[in-house]
């Protein structure tokens, strides 16, 4: 049982020196410090024949500040998912690029760029990934307060306050009257 | 010989049909594309980060939204995550109405690429013929869901509801009808030299390549290479259906086309399996007050196949009511950008959204 995913793990651990564990069926991981990360990328993809890169993810562990990046790579041979783990420091956060190994990590190295602030250096593209012009803190950030941001930044649309009726402050500003039939469906 | 002065060109950010609101950036010298990128960012609703101030089920209003043309593998791959955290059983009767919604939302999903293949080619009737019958699959979800394109309709732990009565044929008869259709798409699609001409070596994704740019779904196929999560890493009922995953060599429009058409027949072929094979039983084990539901701390990766490829949820919890994040990684993130940009080098102007239809691109997906 699991005999495929042990002999992964056991490969890795003896190769980089690194502690994993096998999930269970079709799923592996390690954890390795962050200068690792990428060698054990190239390992796998060039003498594993762990070719495709499925995800790569951050999460904000903002109570320990730090990001936990996760690298998600599948064999079509073996059938199996890799996980590769690290956490980096969320001040001054800057992970190894490694669109050199797949090209597609460049888009996701923009998006966490935008989203988490955190720095690849050497990565080509300097344009934005899906925000344009933000100079605020970067917003998938746990800090970073959408509600508070959304209601500094655009105005308060009347109509929308709660109980209210929408249709009921169109016909305040319009001078019309609500229907009857109409009235029946308010909140009030 | 001189070489041509190159000219920057944008492709929308109106999609050219069927896509989704995005832009391509080209330069071109005369006709011929010399580099593409592909921006987006005018979708972008902060779906990801909204999720991590909802508890686990208000989260499914929003995750149906990352794929407006197929949300149902959204609903699934969030659903067998959670379960996969939580540990949490699906009924078998549950798992055979959840592989029936995957098929009909590949089916529906199929009729909107046949509308935006052949259009973008300059065919329209069929366009009007696929997007007509895709109603009628419609029809199949309202009912089953109350929804016609967002269902909310599978839940961690099995589905809402069971399947309304005399829905199985209904359904039935719709699958018949739809499959007589196909053979007429066939006629004015497959066996239109406007099509063949157009299609045939163009927007090639090399075979040698095509795993390691990411590429998945059908464009994979399309190169001749084996791969679908249905058949890699089977889940609900698709390990209890028989269905043949189709290749293609060439890696062309036309390859990507001819696995597609395959495929629709396929998807008709597993519900109709589906609807005989499926046990009786309960549809929903139920999880708790949603208000005070809390999954254990985790983290799960859940695929699933949809039309446009694998779809992937990394999904984390800390042990609360909510999200601590869910990441979603959409076939379009790669098929969509990476290896969109790498195709339409050397490509005709002309072919641009011809190419983006046949890749199955989906910006929603992409900016989350």
């Amino acid at each position: 049982m699991l005999e495929k995913e042990q002999n992964l793990l056991e490969q890795i651990e003896k190769t980089f020196n690194v502690k994993g564990k096998v999930i269970r069926e079709r799923r592996v991981e390690v954890w390795a410090e962050k200068e690792m990360v990428s060698s054990i990328l190239l390992y796998v993809k060039n003498q594993l024949g762990y070719k495709h890169l499925n995800h790569i993810s951050v999460i904000d562990r903002l109570e320990e500040g730090k990001f936990q990046l996760v690298y998600t790579v599948y064999s079509h041979e073996t059938g199996l998912t890799f996980f590769v783990k690290t956490k980096i420091d969320r001040e001054n956060a800057e992970m190894e690029n490694i669109d050199t190994i797949w090209d597609q990590a460049n888009t996701y190295e923009r998006e966490m760029r935008e989203m988490y602030g955190i720095q690849f250096p050497g990565l080509i593209g300097d344009q934005d990934f899906a925000l344009e012009d933000w100079d605020e803190m970067p917003p998938m950030r746990r800090d970073f307060d959408t509600e508070a941001y959304a209601s500094q930044t655009f105005f308060h649309q009347a109509g929308r306050e709660d109980a209210q009726d929408v249709r009921e402050t169109i016909a305040d500003r319009s001078g019309e009257e609500v229907p009857e039939f109409a009235k029946k469906y308010s909140r009030d | 010989m001189a070489r041509e002065k190159e000219t920057t060109l944008f492709i929308g950010p109106q999609h050219p049909g069927i896509t989704g609101n995005m832009m391509v950036k080209l330069k071109v010298a005369g006709d011929t594309i010399t580099n593409a990128s592909v921006q987006v960012g005018y979708l972008h609703r902060a779906f990801e980060k909204l999720i991590e101030r909802r508890n686990w089920l208000q989260s499914f209003t929003i995750l149906c939204r990352f794929c407006v043309p197929e949300p149902d593998p959204m609903e699934l791959t969030y659903a067998r995550a959670v379960e996969d955290l939580e540990g949490r059983e699906v009924p078998e009767r549950a798992k055979y109405i959840r592989t029936m919604v995957m098929e009909m939302a590949r089916l529906q999903s199929f009729m909107l690429w046949y509308a935006g293949q052949s259009g973008s080619a300059g065919l329209y009737t069929l366009g009007q013929w696929s997007v007509g019958d895709r109603n009628y699959i419609l029809d199949l979800f309202e009912e089953l869901t109350g929804g016609r394109i967002y269902h909310m309709y599978i839940w961690p732990g099995g589905v809402r509801r069971d399947l309304p009565k005399g829905f199985k044929d209904r359904a039935l008869k719709t699958m018949d009808y739809l499959e007589k259709r196909l053979d007429e798409f066939d006629k004015l699609l497959f066996d239109n030299v406007i099509f063949q001409k157009r299609a045939q070596g163009v927007g090639i994704v090399p075979k040698d390549k095509a795993i390691e740019w990411g590429v998945v779904g059908a464009p994979l196929r399309g190169c001749g290479i084996k791969a679908d999560v249905r058949i890699d890493e089977p889940y609900d009922a698709y390990d209890k259906v028989d269905f043949i995953v189709p290749t293609h060599e060439g890696g062309d429009v036309w390859s990507r086309a001819q696995v597609r058409r395959i495929e629709a027949r396929q998807s008709i072929s597993i519900i109709r399996q589906v609807l005989e094979k499926m046990p009786e039983g309960e549809v929903y084990n139920k999880v708790p007050n949603p208000m005070k539901w809390t999954i254990p701390a985790g983290e799960a990766w859940a695929k699933t196949e949809s039309v446009r490829g694998e779809v992937g949820f990394y999904v984390v919890s800390d042990g609360s009511d909510k999200p601590r994040r869910v990441h979603v990684k959409g076939a379009a993130y790669t098929n969509g950008i990476t290896v969109t940009e790498k195709i339409l080098k050397g490509q005709n102007i002309a072919d641009v959204s011809f190419i983006l239809n046949s890749m199955g691109v989906c910006p929603p997906e992409m900016e989350r």
